[in-house]
């Protein structure tokens, strides 16, 4: 709404950043426009050059500038070596008196008797209730049900059917897998909180897409949501909620709700200004506005949002299973214990099934919307059958669930099940007893994870620790000045002095060795295997399935396979991370490639370029925003997996995410799981170019 | 209609409507001294000394952008009165602060009398709504709406019943030519089509006043034309006043009753074609016109001079005022001598071969001492 | 630029929408608390009813078999319905303490917990020994013993830090740790005795088993905490190293520890509501007690034979009557 308003603050607020930092020493670069009355002498000229701001040379001479003074003081009074101890404040003592006077009053204060518990046992009643609906249902009742509206939320015909029978299928699996009942759990705590965080997301949205101030402040939240890890923030809803359904499910809505309030917002900032004044101009109140011309032209962003807000919940209701969340992550979890892969594996592959279905369902949803409309009259007998489908779903669920029950048949049939687990162990034995080591000429996953801890993770980590804290900073604030604004160097900086401040200054740099090794092997990996699938159709037809599994597959399952490649250590930590994040990398360097103008390849094909060539000199330099991307994807990614690295003996700042949650100890797992957030911060700024967050 | 007394528009800010005789109609919308200014403090540049600055030296000292600046016109009831200029000349702009959408800076603005800045939120929800109904460049149709729901959206907002607005939509698609096409989805449609059903909903609401802010830019030429027929035959009907926006001069030409042509920000010249094509104010205006067939704009009544001797009783032929330059070049052409221009029996002046010629090749006819140039502009002064 | 302009409508009356919007958030906020008008019923669970008792399933299979065999009996014997839920011991400490849990039934000592809940809050209380001591220590696999007898003495252990040592511990011997969960004074031990070892979290129970069983295939050397009873001893030899002898108040001060992991006879803890008006499930749960052979049995059918718990727990019962009659009250 502010288009006009908002350039010109724009203008003037970077205008005084700059004046302020160059005050004295560079003002006439900033203000190139002011004519100058003599020609300055050639040293000035040769300055100006320096200091230009348009240039990277520029950026960073005038960083030094403003960064030499203080660089200097603190140098002098702090020292150089690690972050110095006057600097740090402790936040574990307060953050441990806020956990004791939690649980010293949560029997007793009111916020807990009077809003806290309501909150919590309305949850437990809405899961308990979906449950309980699903277990009437039974598996002929829910099957036909979860079949029935699929069909129906894909618009029916040819798509409806393909999306039915996927639906058939998934479920099939699920209770061939002897999943059926938790199964049913994990999609009874999903359907309440997907909803949950859908109703937030889209408030929250609104309130953002319709207001300015709202958006401004809301749009720090969601980015720093983006980059917050699910481990460093259960623990205090453990503390409030206790251990169960509750916890998990508020920790899960505020881990979906950000991308629907983000794409709600976008939607409605997003839509036709013509249409909306065109509406504004036959007199539309407010609410007729939004009712009839925002929301709907928002809806394929809105179910975007639906979409990536039920991934998410996916993930995190397995995350929770960690504070009893139950269903198919606590089967994940359970089988941990044993370390039985196979086990953990049949609990793993429904939520894979879960998610494909569940990501096919929306999808299909979504392109309804973009279909034309049905020729020419279609005639009163359609429009009847389509209102009518949903109550006739209903109907035919209950009717196949009555007929169940009828025959007895309510539970999964015991009979009906194949048991996989036996020869998953098998081929994971055999897999690790071949691959691990004594493979000729390569060697072997184990002495891969020896060189590279020794050769990459060591002097990575022990070189960041040694580095003078204050240069630590300065190199944060000099990439992200590169990338962005100001104010972005500014961001990073302050992030990534909020590390020193928490006094895990050593621990995150151990940790960030992880995260940038990590994502040297997943870029490499991701864009060579990239490059191909854009190449090679078949390969990209072949790597889609195994791709999505790993992204959907829940963490858990990874850890004790890596650990026996790899051995406990960092290097599997940071196998951990590259196993998930390899997917998106791919994923978008394939995308990224393939839409590469065909006029600009046609030309190169043209003049007669090799097919490496035209890697090398278009597509590639062509694909450079979608590789960017790749980067600042692939670094938020990598660093989602550090907390499991905690599990598999990455140590640092996972570790102690882990420990402060299993233990109930508030300080440490907040500090920590700050410092991964600042962390987080920091990559992300540090790799995410400014023109792609305004363009947001 | 055409205006039977021709104004100079001396001024660009001169009242249009001054020149009217006492008996006209009041005017549809009145629009005096209107501001519009974008930026800062906005608020404070109308009547401050910063108000005479060009465009430039605005932006440079407050960083405000005046869009309108001191406009003052009348709308007659019943005429077509285009606004043209160039893009960025605050014609876009000047036409949405007639229903405030976008809310003028200062001055005054009245429609039917009643004062429009005044009004509160439903009192302007009630004037878009029912009195005023506009057409958009790019339509601004609901995509995810058939074009029968898209025509009764503006039924819809009134809060008309389903089937009644239904049953409007559909006799209104019948008038724009679209019958048939009421189940499909504006992008299903052409360009030309989408616009018609954007007329469609202009004129479903059955508005006292439809405002077209450059309706038929993105369309082709010969979709554009057949739009403008559309227009003209729809006035033709039924008459309604219309506020027409473009940066078309030959648009502006073919539809308008009366133009008044805008540059930054200001009225450089408001009169009826002819006068603009024929006696441009300024060489802004000149310039802009200058490609113009100009003999099919300018009239007998301009191009004549006074008859001299017995040219008034000549048999040389007889043309009306009205009829234009190209027209009587015919006539000259068939019969070889110079035509009479005829009130009735009265013989007003005479047009030559020199007369025609200096007319198409855009000259003043004897030039310095001789009568008038324009004998219209004679008798306003 | 009047293209591109959006309409505007009044700045004062943008405010006052926003303001409108503001007022009728905070009503809607305000009847959401307001219909939560009474106190909330506390400690409400899932699905439960007075015939569901809740029993923690830690993550280490000793403590599964006891909450399997438990589960079991409380269902066939006593006609009870069991839930149980996998946690950390110190949220189990919690969730006992709220009532989500009714007992945990080997707690391996948490003084900090016990004093919170058992003395002051007094919401959870003992529930007598399991019958099974549990011992901490640090081991090294029989093998690698049987080469080097001396490493089982804790001051030669320096000796061979060069065999222990792994990419990730760089130049000393790495000493294996298990989940964050356990008591651990390894990294005041290391410090206190002077010892070239460093300690490398596996961050699970899970991943420090893989290890292990890695290691072992392998015939490497290790060095790792551990304890017993646990399964995987029956399935890797392991040896334990021996730590200086424990002297009184020798682990009073945390930073200071330089002795032996302490026996721990094992504990069981009820919730104190529940201990009181459970029942004879209550009563069931303070009868139950076992030795660590038995317990070890059924450790060993759930993790060595990746039998499932409650079948485990069900031959069990079935072979031993003689030993559970006696815990029905």
């Amino acid at each position: 709404m502010s288009t006009a308003t908002a350039a010109p603050t724009d203008d003037s607020r970077t205008g005084t950043t700059r004046n302020a930092v160059g005050a004295g020493t560079a003002r006439g670069p900033a203000r190139p426009a002011a004519p100058a009355p003599l020609a300055p002498p050639p040293a000035v000229g040769r300055l100006r050059r320096a200091l230009d701001p348009g240039t990277a040379r520029g950026k960073l001479a005038r960083l030094a500038l403003a960064a030499v003074v203080p660089v200097a003081v603190a140098a002098v009074l702090w020292g150089s070596g690690t972050w110095p101890a006057a600097l740090t404040v402790d936040a574990t003592a307060p953050l441990d008196r806020v956990s004791d006077w939690i649980v010293d009053n949560r029997e007793t204060h009111w916020v807990f008797l009077y809003v806290l518990l309501h909150w919590s046992n309305t949850a437990i009643d809405a899961i308990d209730g979906v449950y309980l609906l699903l277990r009437w249902l039974g598996w002929a009742g829910t099957g036909t049900a979860a079949v029935l509206l699929s069909w129906r939320a894909a618009g029916g015909g040819r798509r409806g059917l393909r999306v039915a029978v996927t639906t058939a299928a998934v479920f099939a699996a699920c209770g061939l897998l002897g999943m059926w009942e938790p199964t049913m759990v994990t999609l009874a705590l999903m359907a309440v909180s997907v909803a949950a965080a859908a109703v937030l997301g889209v408030l929250l949205g609104l309130a953002a897409g319709l207001s300015d101030r709202v958006h401004r402040a809301l749009r720090p939240v969601l980015d720093t949501m983006q980059v917050l890890p699910a481990f460093a923030y259960l623990l205090p809803f453990v503390l409030v909620f206790g251990i169960g359904s509750p916890a998990a499910l508020f920790s899960t809505v505020i881990y979906a709700a950000p991308p629907m309030a983000r794409l709600t917002a976008m939607g409605l900032r997003g839509a036709d200004p013509g249409v909306l004044e065109a509406s504004a101009s036959l007199g539309a109140s407010r609410l007729q506005r939004l009712r009839t011309a925002r929301l709907p032209l928002a809806r394929a962003e809105i179910l975007l949002g639906l979409n990536q807000t039920i991934m998410m919940a996916l993930s995190m209701v397995v995350i929770a299973s960690v504070i009893g969340a139950g269903g198919l992550g606590d089967e994940v979890y359970q089988a941990l214990a044993t370390v039985d892969v196979g086990r953990a594996l049949a609990a793993g592959i429904p939520i894979v099934l879960l998610a494909v279905w569940l990501d096919r369902t929306t999808a299909a949803a979504g392109e309804r919307l973009d279909d034309p409309v049905r020729a020419d009259g279609f005639g009163p007998l359609r429009t009847w059958a389509a209102r009518a489908a949903a109550p006739a779903a209903v109907a035919a669920a209950v009717t196949a669930a009555l007929a169940a029950r009828a025959a007895g048949a309510t539970a999964w049939p015991e009979g009906w099940t194949v048991a996989i687990a036996r020869p998953v162990n098998l081929a994971k034995d055999w897999i690790v007893a071949n691959l691990s080591e004594g493979v000729p000429v390569v060697g072997g996953t184990l002495v891969w994870a020896g060189n590279f801890t020794e050769w990459l993770l060591n002097p990575l980590r022990d070189g960041l620790q040694a580095m003078p804290w204050w240069s630590v900073l300065l190199l944060v604030a000099a990439l992200a000045r590169l990338v962005g604004t100001w104010r972005t160097a500014a961001t990073a900086t302050a992030a990534m002095a909020a590390v020193g401040v928490l006094g895990v200054w050593g621990r995150s740099l151990n940790t960030l060795s992880q995260v940038l090794a990590g994502l040297a092997v997943t870029l490499l990996l991701g864009i060579a295997v990239g490059i191909l699938a854009a190449r090679v159709r078949w390969v990209e037809r072949a790597l889609r399935p195994v791709l999505d599994t790993l992204q959907t597959m829940p963490q858990f399952v990874y850890l004790i396979p890596v650990v026996a490649l790899f051995n406990v250590g960092r290097a599997a930590a940071v196998a951990a991370a590259v196993v998930y994040a390899l997917p998106a990398v791919v994923r978008i360097t394939t995308q990224g490639l393939r839409q590469v103008d065909p006029a600009a390849m046609e030309a190169a094909r043209s003049l007669g370029a090799t097919g490496v060539q035209q890697l090398r000199q278009v597509q590639l330099p062509l694909a450079r925003p979608a590789l960017l991307l790749a980067v600042n994807q692939g670094v938020v990614l990598v660093l989602a997996v550090v907390i499991i690295g905690g599990m598999v003996g990455g140590g640092a700042l996972g570790y102690d995410v882990v420990k402060g949650l299993s233990r109930g100890d508030l300080g440490l797992g907040l500090v920590a799981g700050t410092a991964i957030v600042c962390l987080g911060l920091v990559l992300d700024r540090v790799t995410q170019p400014a023109g792609a967050r305004t363009k947001q | 209609m055409t205006t039977t007394a021709p104004v100079p528009a001396p001024a660009p800010a001169t009242p249009g409507g001054k020149n009217r005789p006492g008996d006209a109609p009041a005017p549809v919308f009145s629009v005096r001294n209107l501001w519009k200014v974008f930026g800062p403090k906005a608020e404070r540049i109308p009547g401050s000394e910063a108000a005479g600055l060009s465009a430039a030296e605005l932006r440079e000292r407050t960083g405000c952008t005046a869009a309108v600046r001191d406009v003052s016109f009348d709308v007659h009831p019943g005429e077509v009165f285009v606004v043209m200029g160039l893009s960025g000349s605050g014609k876009s702009t000047l036409v949405r602060c007639l229903t405030r959408l976008i809310e003028p800076t200062s001055g005054s603005l009245s429609i039917d009398g009643e004062d429009v800045l005044g009004m509160d939120r439903s009192r302007l929800r009630e004037l878009r709504r029912r009195r005023a109904a506009m057409v958009f460049q790019h339509f601004g149709l609901l995509p995810h709406r058939t074009v029968v729901d898209n025509i009764a959206y503006g039924l819809e907002i009134q809060g008309v019943g389903r089937a009644e607005r239904r049953r409007r939509a559909a006799e209104m698609l019948e008038k724009v030519g679209l019958a048939g096409m009421g189940r499909r989805r504006p992008a299903q449609l052409s360009g030309g089509q989408q616009q018609r059903v954007g007329l469609a909903r202009a004129l479903a609401c059955d508005p006292e006043v439809l405002l077209f802010d450059e309706p038929f830019s993105a369309l082709d030429p010969i979709v554009r034309r057949d739009m403008q027929d559309e227009v003209v035959r729809l006035h033709r009907e039924e008459g309604r006043t219309m506020v027409f926006i473009t940066h078309d001069l030959s648009e502006a030409l073919r539809l308008g009753d009366r133009i008044a042509l805008m540059r930054d920000g200001r009225i450089v010249q408001l009169g009826i074609p002819e006068e603009i094509v024929g006696s441009p104010a300024d060489d802004y205006v000149r310039d802009f016109v200058r490609d113009v067939p100009r003999e099919q704009v300018v009239t007998a009544r301009t191009a004549m001079r006074p008859a001299r001797g017995d040219e008034a009783e000549s048999s040389g032929p007889a043309v009306s005022p009205d009829a234009t330059v190209a027209s009587v070049i015919e006539a000259v052409a068939r019969t070889g001598g110079p035509a009479r221009v005829m009130d009735g029996r009265r013989c007003l002046g005479v047009v030559d071969q020199q007369r025609l010629l200096a007319v198409v090749a855009g000259i003043t006819p004897d030039a310095a001492p001789a009568a008038p140039a324009a004998p219209g502009t004679a008798e306003a002064a | 630029m009047h293209t591109g302009e959006r309409p505007r409508t009044p700045a004062r009356a943008r405010t006052r929408t926003r303001t409108r919007v503001a007022v009728a958030a905070a009503c809607a906020l305000g009847t959401l608390v307001l219909s939560a008008c009474g106190a909330a019923e506390t400690g409400k669970q899932s699905l439960a009813d007075s015939n569901t008792v809740n029993l923690t399933a830690p993550s280490w299979v000793g403590a599964e078999a006891n909450t399997a065999v438990a589960a079991h009996l409380l269902e066939e014997e006593l006609g009870y319905n069991v839930r149980t839920r996998q946690m950390g011991e110190v949220l189990a400490w919690d969730a006992l303490s709220r009532g989500d849990v009714d007992a945990i039934l080997e707690d391996w000592g948490h003084p900090q917990e016990e004093k919170r809940y058992v003395e002051e809050k007094k919401t959870v209380v003992s529930g007598g020994d399991l019958g099974v001591t549990g011992h901490i220590g640090w081991f090294v696999p029989k093998y690698f013993a049987d080469e080097h007898p001396d490493v089982t003495d804790w001051r030669n252990l320096d000796k061979y830090a060069d065999e222990l040592r792994t990419p990730e511990s760089g130049d000393k011997g790495q000493l294996l740790e298990g989940s964050p969960d356990y008591v651990t004074n390894d990294e005041a031990l290391i410090k206190n005795l002077d010892l070239d070892l460093k300690p490398v979290y596996a961050g699970s129970e899970a991943t420090q088993i893989t290890q292990i069983r890695r290691s072992a295939e392998n015939r490497k050397p290790f060095l790792t905490y551990w304890w017993t009873p646990q399964w995987l001893n029956a399935e890797v030899e392991m040896v334990e190293v021996e730590l200086p002898e424990r002297t009184e108040g020798c682990d009073a001060d945390p930073e200071r520890i330089d002795c032996a992991y302490p026996k721990t006879p094992l504990q069981k803890f009820l919730n104190a509501d529940f201990a009181e008006n459970g029942g004879r499930a209550a009563q069931f749960l303070k009868n139950f007690r076992w030795t660590e052979d038995q317990q070890n049995e059924v450790a060993q059918m759930i993790a060595g034979e990746r039998m499932p718990a409650e079948e485990a727990a069900e031959k069990w019962v079935e072979e031993n009557p003689q030993v559970w009659k006696k815990w029905i009250p």
